[in-house]
């Protein structure tokens, strides 16, 4: 039996800062600290890159995340441990930004009871239609200095 | 010794596939269960699976379960690398009969220790 999902908790704890800290702390970077809010107004995405994972069960949530197309190839970068300024293909961008959903996705996943079930990682220049959601939280934060979103959204 | 890294993303085969040749492993890969177990048909001298939970065409769940139902593969160490860690979904795994569970993100020291915890470093390699 399944029951719908209380967020208040799972929100109270920050978990798309900690779950992005952790993840680029210990797959990423491999040190911790690089992660924090981003302080100051919102800063528009340059180029931008959207990559989203749902949780498709009795409730539907998507976890939506924006970077700039540079920002993006750094990631990949860092996650194969390639030097800096390697060229990056489409195919290891879409694999490696769709990777880091799945994780942040995975993770809120596990913070709740009967969840439901993780989708495979979509990666587009624009982000998906939400208006009909309600956004639970959305994080903007620094990596380096560059700024990343971190969206959770409750769907229709 | 030869390790079959199993998962949909390229990235975190080259990963986990990188950790492993560190510790003395030839690694092997497969983009999901079902192409998994066409490449144990092909290896059969496979010692390790490192086994992501949600792929397309065959899961890793159900990619444990086939191979569980194989005599021919009782010695196969597995271990699920996923994002899946809702204690009901571990639970689930090691019943079916995986050997180890390590939730992403990770580190490579995480699963360098669990290899030790399961007898499959090789000491000269490790040392």
């Amino acid at each position: 039996m399944t029951a719908t999902i209380d967020w208040a908790p799972v929100l109270a704890g920050d978990p798309l800062l900690q779950i992005s800290q952790e993840l680029f702390s210990t797959m990423i970077d491999l040190e911790p600290g690089l992660v924090e809010r981003w302080v100051g107004d919102r800063p528009i995405l340059d180029d931008p890159r959207y990559t989203w994972v749902d949780v498709a069960g009795e409730q539907l949530v998507r976890v939506v995340i924006g970077t700039g197309r540079e920002t993006g190839e750094a990631i990949t970068r860092a996650l194969l441990g390639l030097p800096d300024g390697t060229p990056v293909s489409d195919e290891d961008y879409v694999d490696a930004v769709g990777e880091v959903a799945n994780v942040v996705c995975g993770n809120v996943k596990s913070l709740v009871t009967h969840p439901g079930t993780l989708t495979i990682p979509v990666v587009a220049p624009a982000a998906p239609a939400l208006e009909h959601g309600t956004c639970l939280e959305d994080a903007c934060l620094s990596w380096r200095g560059a700024p990343i979103t971190v969206a959770l959204w409750l769907l229709p | 010794m030869k390790a079959l890294v199993i998962d949909d993303s390229r990235v975190m085969r080259r990963i986990i596939g990188a950790i492993l040749t560190d510790v003395g492993f030839e690694v092997i890969e497969a983009g999901d269960g079902q192409e998994a177990l066409m490449r144990l048909e092909q290896h059969p001298d496979v010692r390790l699976c490192c086994i992501d939970w949600n792929m397309p065409v065959m899961n890793g769940y159900e990619f444990i379960v086939a191979t569980r139902k194989r005599p021919e593969y009782r010695d196969i160490t597995l271990m699920m690398i996923t994002t899946e860690g809702e204690q009901e979904q571990i639970v689930r795994a090691l019943a079916a009969g995986a050997h180890e569970y390590v939730i992403k993100p990770f580190t490579a020291d995480v699963i360098v220790d669990k290899l030790g915890y399961l007898g499959l470093l090789d000491a000269e390699v490790h040392a």
